[in-house]
């Protein structure tokens, strides 16, 4: 059920962004805190290199702290959501709906990571209030090498 | 108590976690993914768009099925993939209950894959999200 897709929108599926990070400690530290994560392993090099990681490690999912460009805030839209699922449909009330992560293997503090992210598809579905737009969009994580250290295709829930 | 990943047999339940994401978590997640989303730390923004109250992010409800997994894991193994869907917002200071299940088990050269089935409940019991993951142990 397309129909309701401008063809704006639509030319946007495909289109890919990409940008580096560097990881910090720092990073690792603020992400683990913010999910509740106690291992010393994410906070304690001396602990961490005599664990299996031989180093401090980034939670499974810190990738999701490079997901959304840091622009400033005037470039976002006027509800502060993150650019990555703004796209010109007539419906921009957005909540999270679900996700598709996969983990090659944990991130290091001081490794640069390269964000790839693109809308990979945009659906509609008919809701109790009224028409949903999906908006899926995908973000591919890579190290200095070029292999794929994580993956995340998240899934947006916009109303009009 | 540890458990043994080698004789592991499906289905096993995963020990659960309960815990209670609050204003506090909800603004430290959006500030570490630089979430500027006005539904994370606006009530009244929230409220306008027909929530019941600032709402916990998609990605942080992932985290929760991932804690719930690494907990269980230990040093044993880690997450390949976990995937998850929101069924309805969760909110501040609500308790939830993590939960998961080892629905199959299957045997690979250097060690076993574990499929789980998780759900994310709040304390009436009304479904808040549902999960799936694949994780690897080493022999």
């Amino acid at each position: 059920m397309n129909d309701a897709i401008p063809e704006a929108a639509r030319a946007l599926i495909g289109v890919k962004k990409t940008r580096q990070c560097e990881v910090t400690r720092r990073d690792i530290r603020r992400f683990a805190q913010a999910i509740g994560a106690t291992d010393r392993v994410h906070y304690d090099e001396d602990y961490a290199r005599t664990t299996r990681h031989g180093g401090i490690v980034a939670p499974p999912l810190f990738c999701q702290s490079l997901t959304y460009e840091d622009v400033p805030p005037s470039q976002l839209p006027a509800d502060g959501s993150p650019l990555e699922l703004f796209v010109p449909i007539p419906a921009q009330r957005a909540v999270g709906g679900g996700s598709e992560y996969t983990i090659q293997r944990l991130v290091r503090a001081g490794e640069t990571i390269t964000v790839t992210s693109q809308l990979k598809d945009l659906y509609t579905k008919q809701g109790k209030s009224g028409l949903l737009y999906m908006v899926v969009v995908e973000t591919l994580f890579a190290d200095a090498t070029g292999a794929p250290v994580a993956a995340e295709t998240a899934t947006y829930i916009k109303r009009v | 108590m540890s458990v043994s990943f080698a004789t592991l047999q499906a289905p096993a339940a995963i020990p659960e976690l309960r815990l209670t994401p609050d204003h506090t978590q909800i603004f430290m997640f959006s500030a570490a993914t630089w979430n500027r989303h006005h539904i994370h730390y606006s009530k009244d923004a929230a409220l306008a768009e027909g929530l019941p109250d600032v709402v916990v992010q998609r990605a942080l409800i992932g985290n929760l099925f991932a804690r719930l997994l690494t907990d269980w894991l230990g040093d044993a193994g880690e997450i390949r993939e976990l995937g998850w869907k929101v069924t309805q917002s969760a909110v501040p200071g609500r308790e939830l209950t993590v939960s998961g299940t080892a629905t199959a088990i299957e045997s690979r050269t250097n060690g076993r894959d574990i499929r789980c089935e998780l759900a994310i409940t709040d304390a009436q019991g009304r479904a808040i999200a549902s999960g799936h993951a694949l994780l690897g142990v080493a022999s």
